[in-house]
C-alpha cells in the first residue's frame, strides 16, 4: 500500500492535469509559457505556440498575428485609433449602466436624471464618464481620420478602409447626437428642435424625415423614444457593424500603415529592414493595449472626479426658447454654415456634398505617393478644410452675427437663462439687500457691514455699470439709467432685480428691460 | 523589458484609479446629499419666478392675499391651522399641489375669500387644462412652503429702504394701486394685466362715462369699485370684491381713478 503511494509521480500526474486544463483554458499556451509572456521572453516551444491563440481563441483571432515595427511608432498613430475604439467600449459599459435608471418619457426622463444625480452612488460620475467619453470620442474619431489623411494611409488597398471611416465619423456624431436630446433639458431640447428642424430642409421628402424623426410636428414622447432607440440600438448596432469591417480589415488585411518614408525613401537596407521587423501581438501589442487602456481609465476617472461635470439645465420647457441656443461643438460648423446662406443649400446640400466629398478622397486622389512633399496640394486642401471647419465653428457661436438688443445682452451676459453666469456664481451671503444704482452707487465698499465686505457682489455691478456705460457711450442706450435691485424675498432666498432704462435713439420712447432672478443659499455654486 | 514595464506601469494605474474610486465612494453620500438641497434650492428658485408670473395677481406679490380676494400663503396660519380647517389628512406640500393642480370651484371661506368667481381658482395643472407641468406645480409648492420659517419661526426679513422714487405722476402711482390690490386678477388692461373675470378696462377711461346716465366717468368708476353690485356689467357675474373701501385708502382711491381715466 505504501509503497505504491509514490509522491513523484503523483505530483507530476497531478502538474499534467492541471497544464492540461490550462492549457485548454488559455487556447493552447502552458502555464511557462504564461509566465515567458508576461516577461516578455521569446516563445519556450515550437512552432510558436502564441500563434496557435489566433485560431483558437475568438477574441484573439479577431486581433492581428502581428504589425510592422515601422507602424508602431508612436509619432505614426498617436493611438488615435485606438482609443477611438477605447471611447466606444466606455461608452457602452457606463450607457449599459445609465440604461438601468432612465426612463424614456418627457415626463420622467428629467427625474430620472435627477434620481440618478442624488440617488445613486457613483451615479454623477457614471454620467460625466459617458458624456466625457461621447466627446472624446468625437475628438479622437476626427483626429484619426486627420492623421490618416495626412500620412496618405487611405490609398490603394486601405481605400475600402477609408471608406467605412467615413461612415463611423457619421455614426459617431449621430450618436453623440442623439445621446443628446436624453437628460431632457433646456439645452438638450432646443438643440435637438433646432437639428431635427434641418432635416425639414431636405428638398422632396424634408417634412417627411422630420415627422419621422420626431414623431410628431414637435419634439415629444415620440421624438424622445426615438431618439433613445436610435441611441441605444440601431447607431450601436450600426457602430459595431462597421467597426468589425474596418478594423478587421487593418488587423487581418492590410495592417497599419508603414510611415511613407520607409516605403518611398532611398533608406539604408537595414533601416527598411527594422522598421518591417514583426512586432508580435502576444505579448508586445497585447500588453500595450492593456497599458493604453489602463492610462485611458485613469485620465477619465481623474478628469471626471475631480475636474469635470456634465451640464445639466433646466427642464425641457417647449414654451420658452432659451437666448443663445448652441448646437453641440461638433455641429458648430454647420450652425456658421447656417449663417451664411439658405437653410436647404447650406444645411443639407452642402453638407451632403462634404461628406461625398470625404468618402470618395481615396478615389479622387491618384497620387501614389504618401508623403507630404510629395503630395502638396491634397496636403494644402486638407489643412484649409480643417481651418475652414475652424473657421465656421466659430462662426456657429451665438456671439457671432447675431445681434442682442443691448440691454439684454448686458444682462444675458451676467446672468444668463441656463448655466451659471457672473451673478449666481457670488455667495449668497455677499448678496446684501439694496439698490445700487449705475454710476450714483460706486462699486466699492457696498458692504460695509460685513467683515470682509463683498467683492463679487462689487466685482459683478462693476461689471455691469461698466458695460452699461459702454452701451450708452455706443449710442445704443441713450439717457441710460440702470439698476441693480436685491430683495430679501423668503427666508434664504433673495430677488436680484436687474433693471435698465433708455430712450430709444429712434423714436426716443422710453424703454426698460429686467429680469428678476431668485437665488437661494442652497444652490450650488461650483457647478 | 518593455513588456514587465507596461504590465508594472499598467497595474500601478489601475491600482490609483481603484484608490480613487473607492475615494470617491467615500463622499458620494455626502456629495448626493448636497444634490438633494442643491436641488430643493433650485426648485425654490423655479418656484418663485412661476409664482410671480401666475399667483401674484390673486395671492400678493409675497404671498400677503388679498382681502375680498385670495387667503395669504405667508402667514402662520396657512402652515398651522390651515389643513385642520378643511379636514386635509396629507401632507401641507400635498395639499398645495392638489390645490393649484385642480383649483376650486367654489371658495371654503366664501365670505373673507370668495376668489374670483366660478371657478373661485382656476385649474393649473395641464392634466386637467391648466397651463402648468407638474414639476413646475411642485415647484410652486417648493417656494411658498419656503415661508415657513418667516410664518412660524419669526424671522424677519430686512425690508428695504426704498429709494425715493415716488412718481409724482397720479397715473404711474394708480398704476401701482392696480397692481397692488388684486384688480390685475380679473381684469385686462392691455399692456398691464390679462385677467377675464371681470370687464376689460383697456378703453375705459373712454366708455366709463356712457355707461350710466347722469353719472360722469369718475364718479361711475368710484362707485363701481366701493359698491361693485351697484351697476354689474351685462355678461358678468356679480363677483367683485366689496370691501375696498375699506382696504384701499383716499389718496390710492384718487390714483387709481386717475390711472383707470387715463385709459383710452
Amino acid at each position: 500500500m505504501l509503497k505504491s503511494l509514490n509522491f513523484a509521480e503523483f505530483r507530476q500526474k497531478a502538474r499534467q492535469a492541471i497544464e492540461q486544463r490550462v492549457r485548454i483554458i488559455t487556447a493552447g499556451l502552458s502555464i511557462a509559457e504564461l509566465r515567458a509572456l508576461l516577461r516578455g521572453e521569446p516563445p519556450t516551444e515550437k512552432p510558436n505556440p502564441r500563434y496557435r491563440v489566433h485560431v483558437t481563441s475568438f477574441l484573439f483571432h479577431i486581433r492581428p498575428k502581428f504589425y510592422m515595427r515601422g507602424s508602431t511608432i508612436f509619432t505614426h498613430t498617436f493611438r488615435l485609433g485606438f482609443f477611438t475604439m477605447f471611447f466606444f467600449v466606455v461608452e457602452l459599459m457606463t450607457g449599459l449602466i445609465l440604461m438601468i435608471y432612465y426612463t424614456p418619457s418627457p415626463s420622467e426622463a428629467y427625474g430620472s436624471i435627477l434620481n440618478l444625480m442624488s440617488n445613486v452612488p457613483y451615479g454623477k460620475l457614471l454620467r460625466d464618464l459617458h458624456r466625457l467619453g461621447a466627446e472624446g470620442m468625437v475628438i479622437f474619431t476626427a483626429l484619426h481620420m486627420l492623421r490618416t489623411y495626412l500620412t496618405g494611409s487611405y490609398k490603394k488597398e486601405r481605400s475600402f478602409t477609408w471608406l467605412t471611416g467615413v461612415v463611423l465619423l457619421l455614426v459617431t456624431l449621430f450618436l453623440s447626437f442623439s445621446g443628446y436630446l436624453l437628460p431632457w433639458d433646456q439645452l438638450a431640447y432646443w438643440a435637438v428642435t433646432i437639428g431635427t428642424s434641418m432635416a425639414d430642409a431636405a428638398p422632396l421628402f424634408g417634412k417627411e424625415l422630420n415627422l419621422l424623426l420626431r414623431g410628431a410636428p414637435d419634439i415629444g414622447a415620440g421624438g424622445l423614444l426615438r431618439f433613445y432607440l436610435l441611441h441605444v440600438i440601431l447607431l450601436p448596432l450600426l457602430a459595431i457593424w462597421m467597426i468589425s469591417i474596418h478594423y478587421y480589415k487593418v488587423a487581418r488585411e492590410h495592417g497599419i500603415s508603414l510611415p511613407a518614408k520607409f516605403e518611398e525613401d532611398d533608406l539604408p537596407k537595414d533601416v527598411v529592414k527594422e522598421a518591417k521587423r514583426r512586432v508580435d501581438y502576444l505579448p508586445d501589442l497585447f500588453t500595450h493595449e492593456l497599458f493604453l487602456t489602463s492610462l485611458g481609465l485613469f485620465v477619465l476617472v481623474v478628469l471626471t472626479a475631480f475636474f469635470y461635470s456634465a451640464p445639466l439645465e433646466n427642464i425641457a420647457n417647449p414654451q420658452q426658447t432659451p437666448l443663445d441656443t448652441k448646437a453641440p461643438w461638433y455641429f458648430w460648423w454647420l450652425q456658421g454654415m447656417l449663417k451664411l446662406g439658405d437653410k436647404t443649400l447650406m444645411g443639407i446640400i452642402l453638407p451632403t456634398l462634404i461628406f461625398g466629398l470625404l468618402f470618395a478622397v481615396p478615389y479622387i486622389d491618384r497620387n501614389p505617393y504618401r508623403q507630404a512633399y510629395k503630395r502638396p496640394i491634397a496636403v494644402a486642401l486638407g489643412l484649409l478644410a480643417t481651418l475652414a471647419i475652424l473657421t465656421l465653428s466659430y462662426m456657429g457661436l451665438p456671439e457671432y452675427g447675431i445681434e442682442t438688443p443691448a440691454a439684454a445682452r448686458i444682462i444675458q451676459d451676467l446672468a444668463p437663462e441656463e448655466g451659471l453666469g457672473e451673478l449666481r456664481a457670488v455667495p449668497f451671503e455677499q448678496l446684501r439687500p439694496g439698490f445700487y444704482q449705475v454710476n450714483v452707487d460706486e462699486p466699492a465698499n457696498l458692504c460695509p457691514e460685513l467683515d470682509f465686505g463683498c467683492p463679487d457682489l462689487e466685482a459683478v455691478f462693476a461689471e455691469f455699470s461698466e458695460r452699461v456705460n459702454r452701451a450708452a457711450e455706443a449710442g445704443q442706450l441713450p439717457d441710460v439709467e440702470a439698476v441693480l435691485v436685491i430683495e430679501e424675498w423668503q427666508a434664504d432666498l433673495v430677488k436680484v432685480t436687474p433693471r435698465i432704462v433708455w430712450s430709444d435713439p429712434e423714436t426716443g420712447v422710453q424703454k426698460s428691460y429686467e429680469r428678476h432672478i431668485f437665488l437661494h443659499r442652497d444652490r450650488d455654486r461650483d457647478e | 523589458m518593455r513588456v514587465q514595464l507596461q504590465i508594472f506601469l499598467g497595474t500601478l494605474l489601475l491600482a490609483v484609479t481603484g484608490v480613487i474610486l473607492v475615494v470617491v465612494g467615500f463622499t458620494e453620500e455626502e456629495r448626493m446629499a448636497r444634490f438633494e438641497r442643491y436641488q430643493k434650492a433650485q426648485a425654490i428658485e423655479v418656484g418663485a419666478a412661476l409664482f410671480e408670473i401666475n399667483c401674484r395677481g390673486c395671492h400678493g406679490l409675497r404671498g400677503e392675499g388679498i382681502p375680498g380676494l385670495a387667503p395669504p400663503l405667508n402667514d402662520a396660519y396657512f402652515f398651522t391651522e390651515r389643513l385642520n380647517e378643511v379636514g386635509w389628512q396629507g401632507s401641507l406640500e400635498d395639499y398645495i399641489i392638489a390645490t393649484v393642480s385642480t383649483g376650486r370651484q367654489v371658495s371654503t371661506r366664501p365670505d373673507r375669500y370668495p376668489g374670483a368667481g366660478t371657478p373661485a381658482m382656476p385649474t393649473w395643472s395641464d392634466r386637467f387644462g391648466g397651463p402648468l407641468r407638474d414639476d413646475q406645480i411642485e415647484a410652486i409648492a417648493a417656494f411658498i412652503l419656503n415661508w415657513e420659517t418667516t410664518a412660524v419661526n419669526g424671522v424677519e426679513l430686512a425690508t428695504l429702504p426704498a429709494p425715493a422714487q415716488e412718481s409724482d405722476d397720479p397715473v404711474a402711482r394708480g398704476q401701482a394701486v392696480f397692481e397692488a390690490n388684486g384688480c390685475v386678477g380679473c381684469h385686462t388692461i392691455e399692456g398691464v394685466s390679462s385677467g377675464t373675470v371681470g370687464p376689460n378696462l383697456t378703453k375705459i377711461g373712454e366708455t366709463a362715462a356712457e355707461r350710466v346716465d347722469g353719472l360722469t366717468a369718475e364718479e361711475y368708476l368710484r362707485e363701481s369699485i366701493l359698491t361693485p353690485s351697484a351697476y354689474v356689467v351685462e355678461g358678468y357675474d356679480d363677483l367683485m370684491p366689496k370691501n375696498f373701501g375699506d382696504t384701499i385708502p383716499a389718496d390710492d382711491l384718487a390714483d387709481l381713478l386717475a390711472f383707470l381715466l387715463a385709459q383710452k
